[in-house]
């Protein structure tokens, strides 16, 4: 079992989204990983992206250059 | 908040849907029907007047409750919101598809997994077809598909699947308008008010922990995440104990009465209907009802495609048959799939795929 940290939670408005900043990051090889939407952050079921604090800059402007549409951007415990 | 936040809370939560399930069997309910999303919504659709087949009248409650949960508890604690806008019509068509899969292995997945826990070893090889239909709905997400993104719409527009919900328990309790079978699935249920409450507490269980029955295969597929899996479990496991101790498990096929046949290549194929559709719609039959109750009119739009679909389904003869017994004869009666519902889910399959295939993440550049 991973042990909670504090980290970057990324939610999309469509799987989609996710799915796009999930090959880009790999592409690029930034450290993160899907994960399904925290509870205390959405009823819904969707996707989400968490990647270490630090990323939050890099996530951003790769999320920028490609048009990737974001819903809310979050630093909590996973 | 974050009461449905763990793996253990999911699992307790799911056996708490369960113990609801036992006590509708327990009280009228068909002992493995005791909650299933597409045969309660079939029978309404009956007791509409939408369809004709009079052993499937009845307008159930528990769907009622089950939306008029979900509202009251996302209204309770903020999370209510009215979203709409994500290609309605294309969901329409899912939700569609989704009732006719169902209907062709003879219930949704929430009754797939009460039938494989009563022994029922047909729905465990649908259950195939459920998880291969998820996969094919994981590789088309991989692969961008989208349906594009819903707005806020204004709060009424949310709340009309609900208040639609509550006008026709008003119709099934006030009048004598809807069509009630008197012989059939559609005449055994619990008393009124049971049903409703179960409804209403599944409801609110399955908003506050998000219960999904696709969502859950989906996330272990996608994500190695099993916690929405910790749910469904908990229903398995409760429900399990409960045939067991009540006599009700009947390890085999062909089990008479239990309104399931062993058509295994259809069962398959129409539970891959419903896996595929549900990825693709973004929830089981079940979650459809909970979205529409927490807001979101796409996810309303899915659940009038199931009730369309229910109605098409008896009125064009797509719907398979139970296996049951003469009560003359004694002979047993295998139950089938019509032609018509071969090729319906043949159709279904295809109409899904050429979803998948067209409807593409689109950035706004490209759709400038």
């Amino acid at each position: 079992m991973r042990k909670k940290e504090l980290k970057l939670v990324v939610t999309f408005h469509t799987t989609a989204e996710a799915m796009a900043l999930e090959k880009a990051a790999k592409e690029r090889s930034l450290l993160g990983r899907m994960i399904p939407v925290p509870r205390e952050l959405s009823s819904g079921c969707g996707i989400s992206w968490t990647s270490p604090l630090e990323l939050r800059e890099e996530l951003l402007s790769l999320m920028e250059e490609l048009q990737i549409e974001k819903d809310e951007i979050h630093e909590i415990m996973v | 908040m974050s009461v449905a936040n763990s793996k253990w809370k999911l699992l307790v939560i799911g056996a708490i849907c369960g113990l609801i399930a036992v006590c509708l069997a327990i009280f009228g309910n068909p002992a493995n029907m005791a909650f299933c999303i597409a045969c309660f919504i079939r029978d309404t659709a009956g007791a509409l007047g939408l369809h004709q087949a009079e052993v499937v009248q009845y307008a159930r409650p528990e769907t009622i409750g089950l939306v008029i949960g979900a509202f009251l508890i996302s209204f309770a604690t903020k999370e209510y919101k009215s979203t709409g806008g994500s290609s309605p019509m294309i969901r329409f068509i899912l939700g569609f598809c989704m009732m006719v899969g169902a209907l062709i292995f003879l219930g949704c997945p929430l009754r797939m997994i009460l039938r494989m826990s009563a022994g029922d070893l047909t729905a465990w090889i649908a259950l195939i077809g459920f998880i291969l239909g998820i996969g094919t709905g994981v590789i088309f997400l991989k692969g961008g598909f989208s349906l594009g993104r819903a707005y806020e719409t204004s709060k009424l527009s949310g709340m009309v699947i609900s208040l639609l919900s509550l006008a026709i328990l008003l119709l099934a309790v006030g009048t004598n308008l809807l069509k009630q079978s008197t012989a059939g699935p559609g005449s055994m249920h619990a008393p009124i008010i049971m049903s409703l409450i179960g409804g209403l507490l599944f409801g609110a269980l399955a908003q506050k922990a998000r219960i999904c029955f696709a969502g859950s295969i989906r996330d272990v597929i996608l994500l190695r995440n099993f916690d929405l899996l910790s749910a469904v479990v908990g229903l398995f496991v409760v429900m399990l104990i409960y045939n067991l101790a009540s006599g009700n498990f009947a390890l085999g096929m062909n089990t008479p009465g239990i309104i399931a046949h062993s058509e295994h290549l259809w069962n398959i194929l129409g539970m891959y209907v419903v896996g595929l559709a549900a990825v693709l719609a973004g929830g089981c039959p079940l979650r459809q009802l909970i979205l529409a109750g927490q807001g979101s009119n796409d996810s309303a739009v899915t659940v009038l495609g199931m009730l369309i679909g229910a109605a098409i389904c008896h009125n064009f003869g797509l719907a398979s048959s139970g296996t049951s017994v003469n009560p003359e004869t004694k002979e047993l009666i295998k139950g089938a799939v019509t032609t018509n519902g071969k090729v319906a889910c043949i159709i279904c399959i295809v109409v899904l795929l050429v979803i998948a295939f067209v409807s593409k993440r689109q950035t706004k550049a490209a759709s400038n």
